[in-house]
């Protein structure tokens, strides 16, 4: 094989859609052709950078969610959301006693007034998806523009990581039919969600608690902020307070 | 098999391959708002035309409806919005990022990390400057890992025709990179 139509070859043996004797009469230029294996080694390395999973863009949770919800449906459901969360269960391969557990969720939730309910679901949703979060930084100054055009209005991002609860990123929720922006923090295992709701919620209590699961509601700037965490009672508390009052100043605006 | 649990494999497969039809709206379509809009038309077509999937090669027949969606959306906008400002970039990178990594270890991501995230940077631009019939043969190849049959019959071409955008493709991206300089 000289090198002419060895390069003709290069792509097809590289894609892996040589023949078995035609690789071997490839190989066998290979070994004796630097320029081939140069060449070869480019097309390498190109695969190698695409191939990173910052190149990969994955579906959001939102739209994971949306389609979930709109799987065709083996038996009745009472609520989509519960659909969703159930594919999603199964999709995320959590395991039997993960189902189990959000059955037991799901009896709690029976009881929860609307919208209490809704912010639980939502929570645990983004629990149970590949990511809690959209975007992923701990700088505020990313994780707010990021908000810009995804809702009507970026929602004031805070960092406590000083005070031990650092910024995760965000992501954009449905709590109910509303598409709300929602900021992520870290409390050492535990994943915190801030739901930034436009307005002070009628009918939602200032605190609830749920299968282990707490809910703190506040008002935050001119909106109000609900606070979801399995975090234990103090800490929530510690960290609704800080919320409150904003802790470092907030950025310039 | 019923029409029923047709719809349902065929919702299963596209959740299945959820995030490869994603990546592929999105590299076609350039942001967020249309790719998610896109799989979700499709999401909705397929399982219109579940019974129209014979089976097997399920990853190839649902990204040939992503895709068809993605161009119904690309000629409703007259193709006038397809790529987001350059200064997203790394908001964009960091989400696509965002779905592959938990929170606690991207979060205290390491600064010499710089380095490779203006090299992913690059090769991101390139890619997206890439004419789209040889930016569609990548994605599908490279990231997406089809064979050259599947890319053929996805895109309704020879499979020689494939080949050479490949080659094409590949020839582009190598040469921008090369000449964007430090290239080890
Ligand atoms: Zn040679």
């Amino acid at each position: 094989m000289n090198c002419e139509s060895s390069r003709r070859l290069l792509p097809l043996y590289f894609d892996g859609e040589l023949d078995p004797a035609d690789s071997r009469a490839f190989e066998a230029h290979l070994d004796g052709c630097a320029a081939c294996r140069q060449a070869l080694a480019e097309l390498e390395a190109l695969r190698a950078r695409l191939r990173d999973p910052a190149m990969r863009y994955a579906a959001p949770a939102a739209l994971r969610g949306r389609l979930a919800a709109a799987m065709p449906a083996a038996r009745p459901r009472a609520r989509a959301w519960a659909a969703l969360a159930a594919s999603w269960l199964a999709a995320a391969l959590l395991g039997a006693g993960a189902a189990g557990l959000w059955h037991d969720r799901q009896q709690g939730l029976r009881a929860q007034a609307g919208l209490t309910r809704d912010l639980f679901a939502s929570h645990w949703r983004a629990l149970a998806a590949a990511s809690p979060v959209d975007v992923v930084s701990s700088d505020r100054h990313t994780v707010k523009p990021w908000f810009a055009g995804k809702v009507a209005e970026s929602p004031p991002v805070r960092d406590f990581a000083a005070q031990g609860f650092p910024l995760a990123g965000g992501r954009i929720d449905y709590v109910g039919s509303a598409r709300v922006p929602v900021l992520v923090y870290r409390h050492g295992g535990h994943l915190i969600d801030v739901f930034v709701l436009a307005a002070p919620p009628a009918g939602l209590p200032r605190q609830a608690r749920m299968q282990g699961y707490g809910l703190r509601v506040l008002a935050l700037d001119h909106a109000a902020a609900a606070v979801v965490s399995d975090m234990d009672e103090a800490e929530l508390d510690r960290f609704a307070r800080l919320l409150a009052q904003g802790g470092e100043p907030p950025p310039s605006r | 098999m019923d029409l029923a649990a047709r719809r349902t494999l065929v919702g299963e497969l596209a959740m299945r391959q959820l995030d490869a039809a994603y990546n592929l709206a999105r590299w076609l379509l350039g942001n967020d708002a249309d790719a998610g809009d896109a799989v979700h038309d499709a999401f909705v077509r397929a399982l219109q035309s579940a019974h129209t999937y014979a089976g097997g090669n399920g990853k190839a027949w649902w990204l040939t409806i992503v895709r068809h969606c993605c161009f119904a959306r690309l000629k409703e906008h007259g193709r006038g919005r397809r790529f987001v400002a350059i200064d997203q970039l790394a908001a964009e990178l960091g989400e696509a990022a965002a779905q592959r990594v938990l929170p606690n270890t991207a979060a205290d991501e390491p600064e010499q990390n710089a380095a490779a995230a203006q090299e992913r940077a690059r090769l991101h631009r390139q890619l997206r400057g890439l004419p789209e019939e040889y930016r569609e043969v990548l994605v599908l190849r490279e990231i997406e890992e089809l064979s050259y049959r599947e890319i053929a019959q996805m895109l309704s071409i020879p499979i020689g025709t494939v080949m050479s955008r490949l080659s094409r493709g590949r020839e582009k991206l190598l040469q921008a990179l090369g000449a964007n300089g430090d290239r080890p």
